[in-house]
């Protein structure tokens, strides 16, 4: 491990509170049973409470680059003096990115920038709102001391003390916290801040992370999920199964962390209006409801099958095999009817026709291979379903997941029609 | 309030304003309109090739997308023909010359021409879908020396609901294309074919043989067109169409007009046969 | 610019057009002088008043609205009036609960032939609105993140133990199927111990997966409008059932097509206040309810709990824990209890407690979280309009994709006024919440109000007829507000 610091609680908060004065810091808060991410001044967090800054939030922390609605360009139009009806527009762009610092999201969540980098910033078009922002904002990250019930990271190639897209990420330890420093922004954000050096609490800090990656639950064996859930594409049957219980609200996509969509709609009027951006969920029928009338997803198994299939199929297949899915686990426990995509993905790829010939070493597992004895269902629709943490074989120090999550090697294309 | 600490040279969410130069009344729900950049250093910079598109918005309506139609040989304007259907297009239906409008172009991508050098092209275009083939049978025709036999069948509802009026008699009289044009149903006074596209093309029984067919319109004609041609003997991979979907950004993010893995504003939407039965059918 | 710039206040008029409308172009013509600040909207008729534009209004920055039409029994269209008498009463007694003083809004009726008279409604509720002064803005007003942390007390034994006609309940269910049901809507387990899931069971295998406890939590009702047309069966809780009734009134699902599956409800809990009791995280390996406890084991641990501490609160005032309506009841009934005194859940009770500025406050504090994800409504089994709900339309836009306090809540008003008289009080839209806005509150507002003033509470008779759908002549319990 590169730099590592040693933090008290009272220097971390003390820190944070110090950043303040330069960063919009955004830290979690509760509010009522929600935990949300919120700017918070520098006196609220040198008088906060650690065990609440330290909270998962309920919804990811998504809008710290891509807030839930934001605009993209104001219009302005002065009307001729000869003839009123002839107007002058001007347009401005208000991208403004503060500089920003995010505490205590999770590494899923600091993952979920990752895959969100892909299609904002690294096709033909950039954006630049988010890529402003992502430019703009540190993220300081604590590694999960435990895991919930509804994670699985190590379902989609990560742990919970993976530093992927972190720029800091602390682990809770005896007495106080260990800083790692991962990027170069990370190290400008310690820099004279007077944390003690931490070489003698490496072992501490393995234990932790090994300890968290023990209570969570072990990954099924699922391979060649990218193709397998590809091949489901046209089991109707499958989809309107899966998504009886489906309410169709959306509540999924605006608290997942790698949803990426939006849409976009103009307010006010050519004399002084402005185009604004925001959160919109693939869930909804509205969402590709064509002017004619025509809609290519009428009903909620069609839009089902859009969103685990673009996270775990038509994303991977755009974007080199990895997953639009973190593993946060977000879309399960606040689904208003407890509809589990873990048992969507397992049930789509076990129940698949496809085969494959897996002698050819090429073909790495689609999930990292935490070393699972029996491979406990973890997402099974059985009473008491999650494994007995015991059964969860601790690995000693867990390597940051090979960044190869499903790399499916072989474009050797599953049938899909 | 301009400057933005984004550090990008271009965001592609932000329109260039142009100004309506034209408005042509093409049909009783069509209409086109020639605009052009009020910025003179972004219209001479401006390129884009025949077949992609660009979003056209009403300040404060709304974006909507379309194909720009015009050649790119055409330096004076670009021109979009919209039907009215919705609340953005009937925005622009609204607009007339000298109001200002938003043009983010080029978007998507384009007809494959350099890969038809030396064959026979058909151009089969059904009602609004004849705004794409407009513009690549235009610049087609411009190079029409290095094609082979160039035939266009164009087909609408009525005599009224045919678009681009003004350019169908040069189109029946060029000596580089062969137009058919042909109506759903009789009308007085209508010296061309009646019967429904597949149909007539069926009739027209054009050779497959080093020929390819460029055919739009609406999911109905082209699902009928594309068997007809399939009949005719046409490999999918020589069959090229475009699609429609509900656009937002235009650029591959939103989410929305994805096909599979495929975004038919970022690596559409132009395709062919052989490439759409590659994609999941969510037609 | 009017003289009176700064001094001006914004009143929103709504005028019929064929009484006051006509009264006030009697006042202009007679030229009597009246105050400037009313912006007058002609509308064909006060029935036309859509108790939402006096909200938009109000919420966007109004500092009065005024609507006024033809006195009743002299509506043009006969009986528009007499409709808009009771939506608008009930508005202007819903108004307090989100902070908005009530005097803000009037309707009143004045005739095309009352010049004086409508110079006089006017001049005076003109001076009303300038006596309160401008309409407290809500970027102004502080936002309050506190809530209720009492727990109301159970007017009746809860319960969480194994119910003992549970198994009859099954066979209930097979001999259903067995006889051509398609299928029966019933919960299972979800993904731990204390979740449960709705499932659409149609093999016997799939009935054996059947609960009933306190994880219950879904009113099963939301599923129904969708199986339009299909034989299938729902099992319900007392609430649930009231929804089922609702939309059996409303002749949304066909009675011949529903076969109705209950048993006595001993309460069901708010898994949020389970999880509070537990470590951030920890896996729950089993959960077994007895009595009135249940034990949940996690992370290795026993954490006892009882239903007082964890049950949801609109279980601690439940008079209806058996189906209202049935067509299999198996068990004993539950006991009845009679209606409590006070039916207030925590969070309404603690917004009657605050002044109407600190209740703006709360809501500012409440709906800054909202995500817009829009699960109330999907969770709602009364949002039937499901894919054509207004608050998705552009035109008209009643509600924009900014994320302001204002939009939010205003869709909040949307769906709690368009369930006025409907809503049965299952508070699933509160429990769908991921960001756990207490929105009941609203529609409880509405539901006591509607209580209060045509002593009418929905789903419990599918005869009813929802008091804003009809309307008396004389109506005894609404006194006239005049302004004159």
């Amino acid at each position: 491990m590169s730099s590592l610091l040693f933090a008290t609680p009272k220097e971390l908060t003390g820190w944070l509170a110090k950043l303040a004065s330069g960063y919009r810091v955004l830290a979690p808060r509760q509010e009522g049973p929600s935990v949300v991410y919120r700017p918070q001044t520098a006196e609220q967090l040198a008088s906060a409470d650690i065990d609440a800054l330290l909270r998962r939030a309920t919804a990811s922390p998504k809008q710290a680059m891509l807030p839930q609605c934001e605009t993209l360009v104001t219009f302005k139009s002065v009307k001729d003096a000869e003839d009123p009806s002839k107007l002058t527009t001007t347009l401005e762009n208000p991208c403004q990115a503060e500089p920003t610092v995010l505490f205590g999201c999770r590494p899923c969540d600091a993952r979920g920038f990752v895959v969100l980098d892909r299609p904002y910033l690294e096709g033909k078009f950039k954006d630049p709102y988010y890529g402003a922002r992502r430019e703009a904002t540190v993220i300081v990250t604590q590694a999960c001391p435990s895991a919930f019930a509804s994670c699985f990271c190590n379902w989609v190639g990560s742990h919970p003390s993976d530093k992927e897209g972190s720029d800091i990420l602390f682990t809770a330890v005896e007495g106080g916290f260990v800083l790692e420093v991962v990027t170069d922004k990370g190290q400008a954000l310690v820099e004279g801040a007077g944390f003690a050096d931490a070489a003698d609490k490496v072992a501490d800090v393995e234990a932790a992370h090994a300890a968290a990656a023990a209570s969570l639950a072990p990954a099924p064996e699922l391979t060649h999920v990218m193709e397998k859930v590809a091949s489901r594409f046209t089991d109707t049957e499958f989809w309107e199964k899966e998504t009886v219980k489906c309410l169709s609200c959306g509540a999924c996509t605006y608290l997942c962390p790698t949803c990426q969509c939006f849409t976009i709609t103009d307010e006010g009027s050519q004399l002084d209006g402005r185009r604004l951006r925001s959160w919109d969920s693939c869930m909804t029928p509205l969402f590709t409801l064509e002017t004619s009338g025509h809609n290519p997803r009428p009903s909620k198994a069609d839009r089902m099958r859009n969103r685990v299939s673009h996270k775990f199929s038509f994303y991977p297949e755009r974007y080199d095999g990895f997953f639009s899915c973190v593993g946060c686990g977000r879309c399960v426990v606040s689904c208003p009817v407890s509809l589990d995509i873990r048992h969507m993905v397992k049930a789509a790829v076990e129940g698949s026709s496809l085969t494959f010939d897996d002698a050819a070493p090429a073909e790495s597992p689609a999930v990292e291979a935490v070393p699972a004895p029996e491979a406990p269902a973890v997402a099974e629709p059985a009473p008491e379903a999650v494994a007995e943490p015991e059964q969860a074989a601790a690995p000693k120090a867990q390597k940051p997941a090979p960044k190869a999550a499903p790399r499916a090697s072989s474009k050797s294309k599953a049938k899909k029609r | 309030m301009s400057e933005h600490n984004c550090g990008c040279s271009k965001n592609p969410y932000l329109p260039e304003v142009a100004t309506v130069l034209e408005v042509i009344t093409e049909s009783p729900t069509i209409k086109s309109f020639r605009v052009r950049f009020d910025n003179e250093e972004a219209w001479n910079s401006f390129t884009y090739q025949p077949g992609q598109v660009g979003q056209l918005s009403v300040f404060g309506v709304g974006e909507s997308t379309f194909v720009i139609n015009t050649p790119p040989s055409c330096k004076d304007y670009i021109q979009f023909s919209v039907m009215r259907a919705g609340e953005v297009t009937s925005a622009i239906h609204k607009l007339q010359p000298g109001d200002k409008v938003g043009v983010r172009a080029p978007l998507g991508n384009y007809f494959p021409y350099e890969q038809w050098k030396g064959k026979n092209i058909v151009f089969v275009g059904g009602g609004i879908g004849m705004a794409p083939i407009r513009t690549i049978m235009l610049h087609v025709m411009e190079h029409a020396p290095e094609y082979g036999k160039l035939s266009l069948l164009y087909g609408a509802r009525s005599p009224e609901d045919m678009a681009y009026k003004a350019d169908l008699p040069g189109w029946l009289e060029s000596d580089v294309l062969h137009t058919t044009l042909t109506i759903d149903r009789e009308a007085p006074n209508w010296p061309h074919r009646v019967g429904m596209i597949p149909n007539v093309l069926k009739e027209l029984a054009p050779s497959p043989d080093n020929t390819i067919a460029v055919l739009c319109g609406p999911p109905i004609m082209i699902k009928f067109t594309l068997a007809a041609f399939r009949e005719l003997g046409f490999k999918d991979e020589n069959i090229i169409t475009t699609l429609e979907r509900r656009m937002k950004c235009g650029i591959g993010i939103c989410g929305r007009c994805n096909l599979g893995g495929k975004y038919v504003c970022l690596d559409g939407p132009v395709f062919s046969q052989a490439q759409l039965n590659e994609l999941p059918p969510e037609m | 610019m009017s003289v009176l710039a700064g001094k001006e206040l914004r009143i929103v008029g709504f005028l019929c057009n064929w009484c006051s409308y006509g009264g006030a172009d009697t006042a202009g013509t007679a030229r009597a002088v009246q105050p400037t600040d009313l912006r007058i909207i002609r509308v064909p008729c006060s029935g036309r008043v859509n108790p939402l534009f006096v909200l938009k209004a109000l919420i966007n920055g109004a500092d009065g609205v005024l609507v006024s039409g033809c006195h009743p029994r002299d509506c043009h269209y006969s009986a528009g009036n007499y409709y808009a008498r009771r939506r608008l009463e009930l508005l202007k007694e819903f108004l307090p609960v989100i902070g908005i003083n009530p005097d803000r809004f009037e309707y009143t009726w004045v005739s095309a032939s009352e010049g004086q008279r409508w110079k006089d409604v006017v001049t005076n509720f003109t001076n009303r609105i300038h006596a309160l002064g401008p309409a407290p803005r809500w970027e102004d007003v502080p936002a309050r993140y506190d809530r209720p942390e009492e727990l109301i007390e159970s007017i009746r034994p809860l319960g969480c133990g194994a119910h003992p006609a549970l198994p009859e309940l099954k066979q209930a269910i097979k001999d259903a199927l067995a006889a051509g049901l398609e299928g029966v809507l019933g919960w299972k387990q979800g993904f731990d111990a204390i979740h449960a899931e709705p499932v659409f069971m149609t093999t016997p295998e799939e009935v054996d997966s059947l609960i009933w406890g306190p994880f219950n939590v879904h009113n099963l009702a939301v599923y129904l409008p969708q199986y339009k047309g299909r034989k299938i069966g729902v099992v319900v809780k007392g609430c649930d059932s009231k929804g089922v009734v609702e939309l059996l009134a409303e002749n949304l699902i066909s009675r011949e097509d529903v076969k109705i599956f209950g048993m006595g409800c001993n309460g069901t809990v708010n898994v949020s206040r389970i999880l509070a009791k537990l470590p951030e995280g920890a896996t729950i390996e089993s959960c077994v309810g007895r009595g009135n406890k249940i034990v949940v084991t996690a992370a290795g641990q026993d954490y006892e709990m009882s239903m007082a501490e964890i049950a949801q609160d609109k279980c601690r005032l439940c008079t209806k824990p058996n189906a209202v309506l049935s067509d299999v009841f198996v068990g004993t009934p539950t006991i009845e209890p009679a209606a409590p005194a006070d039916g207030r859940l925590p969070a309404l009770r603690f917004l009657d407690s605050l002044s109407l500025e600190e209740r703006m406050g709360y809501w500012k504090g409440q709906m800054e979280r909202c995500i817009a994800c829009h699960a109330c409504r999907g969770a709602c089994p009364m949002c039937v309009c499901r894919d054509y709900c207004v608050s998705d339309t552009r035109d008209p836009a009643w509600v924009t994709q900014e994320d302001t306090v204002q939009q939010k809540l205003f869709f909040q008003l949307i769906h709690a006024q368009h369930l006025a008289g409907r809503c049965t009080g299952c508070a699933e839209c509160e429990r769908a919440c991921p960001m756990d806005i207490p929105v009941f509150a609203l529609k409880q507002q509405f539901g006591r109000m509607i209580q209060k003033i045509f002593s009418y509470g929905a789903g419990l008779d599918v005869n009813a007829t929802p008091p804003l759908l009809t309307y008396q002549v004389e109506e005894p319990t609404i006194k006239e507000h005049d302004l004159a």
